[in-house]
Order: structure tokens, then sequence, then C-alpha cells
């Protein structure tokens, strides 16, 4: 019985504090919007996942020392409720029903990846709560007619489409492609969307293949690249694939005229993985921390990625600038709109348009955004941005060496 | 033409590394009666440990597999004595249960510690290879294969004439006898899982120097080695090289032919068709 005597005083002083607490922050500062969100923190993604948790956190305590978000004449602080989905996409349904039906939060901000924003956005779509997520580009999230999910990374179906712009102004130029992709949402997707690409710009499809999520073993498809002798290889997949395809194309000796790959190369640790091995890679990013991309909250992308490498150890990529913007559009759509009544702000968000760290937030009719990608390449220990909107902006190290010969 | 000789090498060698790996997972069961499904968690940890001595101490990750070894087989050994020991006479589901929750707890550990970062164990020499002809011979996978059917071997040579190895087999075969004849279970045990542990480990050492690691690998190897066990038959450590080398190639042969996504389909049909017409493996005598 001893050890529950502590247990009245304590309940008694935790009632008191929170009287106290709730005084003390004063009226106006009484109430937080709470913003929930399910995101990968273990699991086979975590490595991605920590990118939005960081990001929500880090655009959260910006806007909240910034003195919170103004609605009418009452100013309101962000929270944050985030659940650990463990990479598990029927868990992370589970928790999202459970933060709109019990925890009611205000708001949904998204999970990473594709398959889990398509199955997540059921529940805001069926509870009315609007979900801003910068983690699922597939377009099949925005085929279905949805009224509350908004997306702020770039189609899919138009991840390759700049890669393909340059490879047209390659000399000399690769007559013949492969086309990989893994078998999830997004890749399939992608590949959805290059094929008529690839053809309208005059290359020759010489492999078009689709793998398993996950396999680890892609010598076989190695070998025929090199014995089609295969120019360009286009790989839509998973950093953990495409770490392996790398590897394993150096011990076969196979080195295509250029190689390029949807994930990984604009992020750190997959550079540091691969070491000089990465270097040519081919990737694409929709977003580079520029100076030039001013953000009310942050100042620029610049200071963003700064203010988020000094607190997390680590570099932004796109999936956090596109996290940070998530926040960022939710706060304006409510400013927008005047109240945090679901629906109203759902038809703030429809028109939200304004520049962010991330770039130019506006969404098209189905909910996503459209920005451009720019090409990117592994130079030495620098990550080169290639290629661009208006063209080239540097030169592409091509084509590709030996690796015997590097 | 040649394509066809280069995957089959491919497959070939990949064979010798799925060898390696369930050799562990098909000791123990073979042994102890228990399907360790922390296995790939095992084999996980193994490549970590290698990294590390890689990345820190500057140890060559080949000439590191007997420190890799010997580092797991302490925890291997540690695990069976403080842990399995429990359960090892009670029913199948509860030792399915234990190392099921062992796999989650190595795993979460592994994440904890490690971090969810991808990495890789990368020599120099990591991505060379021999040109023979019109076919490349990946060195590090050569070597993996060389070291793998070498322990496999040295694994059935040491049961068939050591007297640890024997008293390994007599248990296996007839615990009161063994008894009789002066053997000490509860150690015996220990040493076997010990040692199914540190092949694991060395498995993950060289696992490490082909492909990326992360703390999540373990599930899908336990399930690769899992098959490769079951086709081999577990009567005979040279089993697995059966078992390895026939899925291995399967798999290449089918990525080629069939389609990539396939290669899955295809290990555990055969898998599903080798219980179905010999349940006790391809080597294994006939039931």
């Amino acid at each position: 019985m001893l050890k529950f005597s502590g247990l009245p005083a304590t309940l008694a002083a935790a009632a008191v504090a929170m009287t106290l607490g709730a005084m003390s922050s004063g009226p106006a500062l009484a109430k937080d919007i709470v913003l929930g969100a399910s995101v990968q923190l273990t699991g086979p993604v975590a490595n991605t996942g920590r990118y939005y948790r960081d990001a929500y956190q880090l655009a959260v305590d910006k806007i909240n020392e910034a003195g919170g978000v103004k609605i009418g004449d009452e100013t309101y602080k962000l929270a944050l409720k985030i659940y650990d989905n463990q990479s598990d996409v029927n868990l992370s349904v589970r928790q999202y029903t459970q933060l709109v039906s019990r925890d009611n939060v205000n708001f949904l901000l998204g999970p990473f990846a594709s398959n889990f924003a398509l199955a997540d956005s059921a529940v805001s779509e069926k509870y009315k709560i609007p979900m801003v997520q910068g983690g699922g580009a597939s377009d099949q999230i925005f085929a279905r007619n949805f009224k509350y999910i908004f997306g702020t990374l770039a189609p899919a179906s138009n991840y390759f489409g700049s890669t393909i712009e340059m490879m047209k102004e390659l000399d000399p130029p690769p007559k013949t492609v492969a086309l990989l992709y893994a078998d999830d949402a997004f890749d399939v997707s992608v590949a959805e969307g290059t094929r008529p690409k690839l053809k309208a710009a005059g290359f020759t499809i010489a492999m078009d293949e689709r793998y398993s999520t996950n396999a680890t073993d892609f010598n076989s498809l190695l070998s025929q690249i090199k014995s089609k002798n295969v120019d360009a290889v286009l790989v839509a997949g998973h950093e953990t694939e495409i770490l392996n395809f790398v590897r394993q194309a150096k011990s076969l000796a196979v080195a295509p005229k250029m190689y390029s790959f949807t994930v990984g190369v604009p992020s750190e640790d997959f550079r540091k993985a691969l070491g000089k091995d990465a270097d040519y890679a081919f990737g694409m990013t929709a977003w580079l921390p520029s100076a030039d991309l001013k953000d009310r909250w942050f100042g620029d992308a610049a200071q963003f990625a700064s203010a988020f490498k000094a607190k997390f150890g680590y570099d932004p990529d796109y999936h956090a600038a596109s996290g940070a913007a998530d926040v960022e559009a939710l706060v304006k759509a409510m400013e927008d709109a005047g109240t945090i009544d679901p629906a109203k702000v759902r038809d703030a968000l429809a028109k939200v348009d304004f520049e962010s760290l991330y770039g130019r937030i506006a969404f098209d009719n189905n909910g996503q955004i459209d920005l451009p990608q720019t090409v990117i390449q592994v130079q030495g220990d620098a990550l080169v941005p290639i290629y661009g909107v208006h063209g080239k902006v540097a030169p592409p190290k091509y084509p590709m060496p030996a690796w015997n010969a590097r | 033409m040649d394509l066809l000789g280069q995957v089959l090498i491919n497959g070939i060698l990949l064979g010798g590394l799925y060898a390696m790996m369930a050799l562990g997972l098909a000791l123990v069961w073979g042994v102890l009666n228990i399907v360790n499904l922390a296995h790939g968690a095992f084999i996980m940890l193994g490549a970590y440990v290698s990294l590390y001595l890689f990345t820190y101490a500057h140890i060559d990750p080949f000439l590191g597999l007997p420190i890799t070894a010997a580092v797991m087989f302490a925890i291997g050994y540690g695990v069976q004595r403080g842990i399995l020991n429990l359960i090892v006479r009670a029913p199948m589901f509860n030792t399915l249960l234990i190392t099921f929750g062992l796999e989650v707890v190595l795993t979460y550990l592994a994440q904890l510690a490690f971090s969810a970062d991808f990495r890789t164990i990368n020599p120099t020499y990591a991505g060379d290879s021999i040109v023979l002809g019109p076919v490349v011979l990946p060195l590090a996978r050569l070597m993996a294969f060389g070291v793998a059917i070498a322990l496999t071997v040295g694994m059935w040579l040491f049961l068939l004439h050591t007297r640890l190895g024997r008293a390994i087999r007599a248990t296996a075969q007839n615990l009161v006898a063994a008894r009789l004849y002066g053997v000490e279970p509860r150690h015996l045990y220990a040493v076997t899982f010990g040692i199914g542990i540190a092949l694991a480990g060395a498995a993950g050492g060289l696992y490490g120097t082909v492909s990326q690691i992360n703390p999540y690998i373990g599930a899908g190897l336990t399930a690769k080695s899992f098959a490769i066990s079951i086709i081999g038959g577990l009567d005979n450590p040279l089993g697995v090289i059966v078992g390895g080398l026939f899925l291995g190639i399967l798999e290449s042969l089918t990525a080629l032919y069939i389609g990539p996504t396939y290669a899955d389909v295809a290990s555990f049909g055969v898998l599903v068709l080798v219980l179905i017409v010999r349940p006790t493996g391809l080597l294994g005598k006939a039931a």
C-alpha cells in the first residue's frame, strides 16, 4: 500500500500546476491548434521518416517563436501530435483514425511515402479533416477526386521529365534506355509517366522491367543491361535497392553511359554509404537550399537548411523542405479563412498561393502542386545541379567512364 | 549465350552466400529443434560487428571474420543459457514465440544503437572483378562464396569427425543415450547455439561486403534461410549448399527469363513443392 501513498499528493500538485499554467499563459494564448501525423520513426523507412518529424517540429517551433497564428482577434499556438507507425501502413491508418476521432486534432500532416498517403488520405476524406502531406507523390493519391488531401511533392509521373529533357542535349545522345522500377504505388506512377515521355523524345526502350520492392539481387538485370549495351538506365526504386544496384553494377563492371535514380542521390547518408562509388550518379530534386527561395518564417531556404542542420545534426533534403511547407500551408490557410473550421480551412487551402522556403505553394484542382525537378549529379564530393527549368545549369559528367578507369 | 553464362555464375555465387546464411539456422534447427526466427537479426548484428571492426579498427572484413564469429559465439552462448534453455523442450510454438520476440528486440535495439541509416562495408577491393572471357566474376562475391563453401564443408567434417561434433549429433538423435555417455546437454546446447550464431555472424560480415545493411534486413534473411534449410534438408550441412545453390540459380534464371518480380514467387513456390514431394529436403533421407 505504501507505494501508492504519494499518488493523491501528486495529483493535487498536478491539478494546481495545470490551473497555474492556464492562468499564467493568459486568455489569448490559452488555445493550441493541434496538428496530427503518423510518421515512420522506426522500421525500414525510418531514415526518411525522420525528415518529416524533424521538419514539422522545426516549423511549428519557428512559428510559435514568432508569436503563433493570428486568426481574427485571437492568437493560437501550434502543437504537434506525432505517432510512430513503425513503417507499417495498416498501423498508420489506425493512428490517423485515432488522431481525428479520439485525440481530436485540428488538422493532419502527412506520413512519408505514396503507399502510406494513399491509404491514410481515406481517413482525412472520411472525417473531413484536411491533410496536407509532403511525402506522397504518386498520381494515384490525387486521382480519386478527394477533397481533403493536399500534396506538396511534384507528381511522380514527372520525376524523370527534366532528366529526359537533359538526355536530349547530351553529347553523344544516349539511344537505348532501360527503365527499371519497383512494384509500389510511387514507382509504378513514375514508370507510367516516364514511358510515354521517353517514346516522345525518340529514345528506344530496350528494357522495361518491374522488380519486387526490397529486392536485394540485381545481378540478372545488370547482366542484361550489359549484354544489351544499354546507354541510359533510369531506376525508380527505394534507397536500399539503389545502393545494392550501384554496388553490384561496380562488381559486375557494368557502366552504362549514364544512370539516374528517383531517390537517394539528394540524401547525405546515401552518398556516405557509397563513398566514391556514388560519383556520376544522376538524380533529381524539386528543392535545393537556395537563398532565392524567400520564406515568411525562416527568411529563406538557406536559413531553413542551416537551422535544420544546427538542430538535428544532418542536412535536410527535399522531404524536409516539403514537410515544413505543409505546416506553413496549413497556417496560411487558417489565417486566410479566419477560422479553424476544417471545411473552411479546406476551401482556403485550395486557394492558397504563396512563396515559401520550398518554392511556390499553390495547389491544382486535384490537390497536388506542380514543381519542376532539377537534375542533379554527384560529382566528386559535391552534389551539382545540372539541368533546371531554364535548361542547363552546369555541365554534366558524361558519359560515365568504366569502373576500372576512374 | 554469354548472358546465360553470366547469369548462371551470378546465381551460383549468390547461392554460396545463401548457403552460408542458412548454415547456422539449419544447425540449430536440426540439433536443438528450435526454428530460430531471430536468425536474420543475428546475421544483421554480425554485419554491424564487421562494419565497426572495419570502420574503427581498420580490420579487413574477411580477415576480421574470426573476430566477428567469436563475438557472436559469445552472444549466442549467452542467449541460449539465459533465455532459450528455458524452453528447449517446450512445444514448438513456444520456441517460435520467444525467438520472434528476440528478433523484434534485437532489431529495435540495433536501430537505437546504429540508427536506421543504410551502411555498407566497403573495402577498396569490394567492387573489383575478375574477367574470364565473356563472364565477369565479382571478387567480393567470389571470396564470400569460397568462405561459405569452406565453412560449410568444415562444419560437416566437424560434426562427423570430432568428439564435440559427435556429441552434438548424438544429443540430437537420442538425448537419454547421450547423457548416459556423459554429455552435459545444457552446455552442449549452448555451444551448438553459439556455433549457429557465430556462423550467422560470419554470414553477416560477408553480406555487408556485397549488399547494404540496416537494422531491418533480418526478417527477410530469416525467411530465405528457412526456405534454403527446407529445400536442402536438415540431416546434413551439405544440404544447405544444395539448397542455397538451387535457390540462387533459380532466382537468377527466373529474373532473366520471367521477370524480376517473380524471383520470390519461384523460390517460395519451390519451397512448397519440396514440402509436398520431399518433406525431408532434397538431400534428406526418404521419409
